[in-house]
């Protein structure tokens, strides 16, 4: 299958590929300019390079949004929820893995149906649950309520993954005297640990993206997170794309920076996780 | 993998830093007054609100939550509502919403400033002879007019009926500009801001809707709306390629770049229409229904959005008093009038407006020449199927007819 | 291991997380089957119970309903070809020596960091402005189009977006798996003279089942619930021609004020695609080989 020495068709390919790759930069370079030019300026040509840079547009927004405070509530919320949910749900997925039995089985099945189910249709009874739990206006709370949301998914990562795992090294373990808890966090978390860095990025996208969750939970400004600073520019009729962009700008680099960290690890966790679906 | 953990571990630390510095204040003895709006172009000036007004009263905290266009805010208030935690003070758009708010909504009538607000922006707002919702501001829209452009085509009259509009457009059409920006991929376009003007001319837009409601007309055999299509059509005739493309964005960049001669867009747009060109010649004119300039040369001015006081709030008076402030002392009045640039709905504040198009929609208001916004009185789900119906329309799926069969049938279905 | 144990165990390990599931997802679901039998326009302090009469209503009068339905079929169907094949190509092309493989990987995942909504105006505004600007540049007949302004423009408008989004995500799962092919079984297979396009479907595409069932059920989950990007994108426009089920729920539950017809409806839209899913996994399972 992969090709031993360069030869044309190969070549045709990549060319196929790179011009693939600049239509996907496409709405970056969008983003990007725009976020440096003045408003007016966008307003009358959004598609031109700048004349003049606005590096203004910057300054303000981080300014108007209070952006330090804003990061900050970001990488809270992401942090705490990423690094939770890979303890707890790598802990389910492997009992449910490990310990077949009608009880996980229909646990599994939920979690399946629980990723295909619209977050519109349980918002309102969601929010219910949110308000009598006093989660409203508090970080924890919103953390919490990432912990029910996010776990299917990352159930659905890790289960396919752990299914590949030998059993061999759990059994010597076991012969060996480990404990359960010692099996699975000396021997079974180092094994997963590449699914653990897949994880951990794709469910920090999420979360660091999210803008329905954060909106509906907290409403005191001191707590928003990106996403709601970066919505806090578009109004009824009018949107302030300068500072949006700008923002928007402001709020990818942490998630780019992390992405790029860790990109190794991600196809080698998605790698031995689809051996067996 | 070491490196990841360490990675995390540093967020971690500089984000519970963070944290730690934020938790600092915390008062006691003071009552929260919780406030939901979605201006977000005013969030700094609130700010600004929030804080006088821990001078004015010092004992009342206010909590503003601002909940934007692209947000979605009605979802966002109804959901907490639904959850149990609506604010104090929060805002309806008009008296459908406020129906469905109906069972939270508390009678302002004996309020101080009832007085002083102009009788048709108090109207919607009244259910069984008591005032709900108190306004700040009055806006109108129409057609927004490039005067440079209508000037150097030769049109030196401002049209009042569609005969005189379409005449215009043949000049500016001839002289080598677009005469119309049509935003109407935008639902609030077309299915609301469009559609209001038949519903509004009628010559009384209340018994109209009833008298729909109640079977006894029906919106095909309307004659303002059948003569409406010919407005409808001179926009379609005269206006830009692809009109169920361009949203707000869009038209309102033909605008700017001269490209067109008129949008259909209201006093909201002015500011960014001085930001891109701060030397603009702008005005507004109405959108005619017919030949009759008394009917048709009227502009539909209402009221945005009314205050209204949750009454399961602990803090009524509170709420009711910071409501009064804003239009009685000095300092609201200013922010009315100076901060949000607002035409006020009162008759003791006086505006402080500047641009052509505010300015001109005072003078049709001067002249009594106005028209309500009948959409806010619409059932729920109604601006929705509008537009569906008359995008249809623009794209040549279905007949003029068959449009207001479809918006009759629609009146129909949401009315029971 | 004693039964006690085994209990406490279980809890530890499955417990948490199941807790969290129950609260955040399971029980605001059931108590969404209770709202289908309501009148409720989501705000007022009672529902109203109504027995059936949602269902009957959804079922005898709203054909929008099953329009939308319909909508989001023929979009996830275009969507989940598209975007396999699509990230199928990319990744048989990007395992070769080439250079430039590492940046070009992160460039194709590099949507992924853009959230939904902001996306959808985003896209909005490059197939309105940006296409019209370069079909006036180069007189090309696709990019002239009214874009987003007609029902077919619309939904090629939503399938490009949601093939940009998820492209990358599925090409980094396919080179994960691709790479893991044993490479023997290939050279054996050339040695035999086996043409490129017969080792691909006798070899490499029946060794990809596995991996094509997680691709598939995850274009399937994000597809079928597709929400926040159409909403930016064409709220559902022109004339509600692209209106997804998940739009057409929220707007039944929010615009029209109807939140117990809004449950009925999730609950029957649950109830179908729950089914398909389950089809298209047994049935991609069957198919897969066990390496």
């Amino acid at each position: 299958m992969i090709a031993q020495k360069r030869n044309t068709k190969v070549t045709i390919a990549e060319i196929f590929v790179i011009l693939a790759a600049l239509l996907f930069l496409a709405p970056f370079y969008f983003v990007i300019v725009n976020s440096l030019k003045p408003f007016g300026e966008i307003l009358k040509n959004a598609a031109s390079l700048p004349q003049v840079f606005a590096w203004s547009n910057y300054s303000k927004a981080i300014e108007k949004i209070n952006f330090v405070k804003v990061l900050c509530n970001s990488l809270i919320i992401t942090t705490i929820s990423v690094f939770l949910l890979v303890i707890f749900g790598s802990m389910t997925s492997w009992w449910i893995v490990r310990h077949k039995s009608k009880l996980t089985t229909i646990l599994f099945f939920a979690f399946v149906a629980a990723m295909i189910t619209p977050f519109q249709s349980i918002m309102i009874p969601l929010m219910r649950v949110v308000t009598q739990l006093h989660f409203v206006n508090t970080h924890i709370g919103l953390i919490i309520v990432y912990m029910g949301y996010s776990t299917p998914f990352t159930v659905f990562l890790y289960h396919g993954f752990i299914k590949s795992v030998p059993l061999q090294l759990e059994e010597a373990a076991l012969i060996d005297g480990c404990n359960t808890l010692q099996i699975f966090f000396h021997i079974v978390i180092p094994l997963i640990k590449s699914m653990t860095v897949t994880v951990l990025i794709l469910q920090a996208l999420l979360i660091w993206n999210d803008f329905l969750l954060p909106l509906l939970i907290l409403s005191k400004k001191d707590l928003h997170t990106i996403p709601l600073a970066v919505f806090s520019f578009f109004g009824q009729y009018t949107n302030r794309w300068d500072y949006a962009l700008a923002t928007l700008v402001l709020g990818m680099l942490p998630i780019v920076i992390f992405f790029l960290l860790l990109q190794k690890y991600v196809v080698a966790g998605v790698r031995s996780g689809s051996v067996k679906g | 993998m070491k490196k990841v953990l360490l990675f995390v571990i540093i967020l971690g630390a500089v984000a519970s830093m963070c944290y730690a510095s934020g938790q600092a204040e915390k008062g006691s003895e003071v009552k929260e007054l919780n406030l939901f709006h979605f201006k977000v172009s005013q969030v700094e000036q609130w700010e600004e609100i929030t804080e006088v007004y821990k001078n004015v009263v010092p004992t009342v905290n206010l909590n503003i939550e601002t909940v934007g266009g692209a947000a979605d805010w009605s979802t966002a208030l109804k959901t907490k509502f639904a959850a149990g935690a609506g604010p104090d003070i929060f805002i309806v758009d008009g008296p459908a919403l406020a129906k469905t708010f109906s069972e939270y909504l508390t009678d302002l009538s004996d309020e101080p400033w009832v007085e002083h607000v102009l009788e048709s922006a108090k109207r919607p707002m009244v259910f069984d002879g008591k005032l709900m919702g108190m306004p700040f501001n009055i806006e109108g829209y129409g057609f927004i007019y490039n005067k440079a452009i209508f000037r150097e085509a030769g049109v030196l009259k401002t049209p009042k009926t569609i005969d005189e509009l379409r005449q215009a457009a043949e000049k500016i059409q001839n002289y080598g500009v677009t005469p119309f920006g049509n935003g109407y991929s935008e639902w609030w376009v077309i299915g609301m801001h469009l559609m209001n003007i038949p519903f509004a001319s009628q010559p009384d837009p209340e018994e109209f809707s009833n008298a729909l409601d109640s079977g006894k007309t029906t919106i095909v055999e309307n004659e303002i709306f059948q003569s409406f299509k010919d407005l409808f059509d001179l926009t379609i005739q005269y206006g830009n390629k692809n009109p169920l493309t361009t949203d707000h964005n869009a038209q309102m960049s033909l605008f700017n770049t001269g490209q067109v001669a008129m949008v259909q867009q209201g006093n909201w747009k002015e500011v960014g229409i001085y930001e891109a060109n701060p030397n603009a010649e702008v005005g507004i004119i109405p959108i005619p229904v017919n030949n009759d300039p008394d009917v048709s040369n009227r502009v539909p001015v209402g009221v945005p959005f009314y205050w209204v006081i949750n009454n399961q709030s602990i803090v009524q008076d509170e709420a009711k008093q910071f409501l009064n402030w804003m239009v009685s002392s000095e300092t609201g009045n200013r922010y009315l009038t100076d901060e949000f640039s607002y035409i006020p709905a009162f008759d003791n504040i006086k505006s402080n407006l500047l641009g052509g198009i505010s300015n001109d929609l005072l003078t049709y208001a001067g002249e009594g020449k106005t028209i309500p916004w009948s959409f806010t009185t619409w059932h729920d789900g109604m601006y929705n199927e509008f537009a569906e119906h008359t995008q249809k329309y623009v794209a040549g799926k279905i007949t003029y007819d068959e449009m207001l069969q479809d918006m009759q049938d629609s009146w129909v279905k949401l009315a029971k | 291991m004693t039964l006690v144990k085994k209990t406490g165990l279980t809890l530890l390990f499955i417990g948490p997380a199941s807790i969290f599931f129950i609260l955040i997802i399971a029980y605001p679901f059931f108590s969404g089957i209770y709202y289908s039998f309501t009148e409720w326009n989501g705000v007022n302090a009672k529902p109203i119970w109504v027995g059936m009469r949602n269902f009957i209503e959804i079922f005898k009068e709203d054909s929008q309903f099953f329009a939308s339905f319909w909508f989001t079929v023929r979009f996830t169907v275009t969507t989940l070809i598209l975007t396999n094949v699509l990230a199928f190509a990319f990744a048989l092309i990007l395992i070769q020596p080439i250079k430039s493989r590492g940046p070009l990987r992160t460039v194709f995942f590099l949507p992924n960091v853009i959230g939904g909504v902001l996306l959808g105006f985003i896209w909005r505004f490059i197939l309105v402005n940006g296409f019209g600007t370069i079909g006036e540049l180069t007189n090309l007949q696709v990019f002239m189009l009214p874009w987003l302004g007609s029902p077919e423009t619309g939904f090629w408008g939503i399938v490009i977006v949601y093939t940009w989004r998820s492209v990358g995500y599925l090409m980094i799962i396919y080179i994960a798996h691709l790479l893991n092919i044993d490479t023997h079984l290939l050279e054996a297979a050339k040695i035999d003279g086996a043409s490129s396009f017969g080792m691909f479907s006798k070899i490499i595409l029946p060794l990809s089942m596995s991996a094509i069932t997680v691709c598939l059920f995850l274009v399937l989950s994000w597809t079928f619930k597709s929400f926040d990007i159409v909403l930016s994108l064409t709220a559902g426009g022109p004339f509600r021609s692209t209106e997804t089920v998940a739009l057409n729920i929220y707007y039944e539950a929010f615009s029209y004020s109807n939140f117990g017809i809004g449950s009925a409806k999730s609950l029957i839209y649950f109830i179908l695609v729950g089914g398909v899913t389950m089809l298209q996994v047994r049935f991609t399972k069957s198919r897969e080989v066990e390496v």
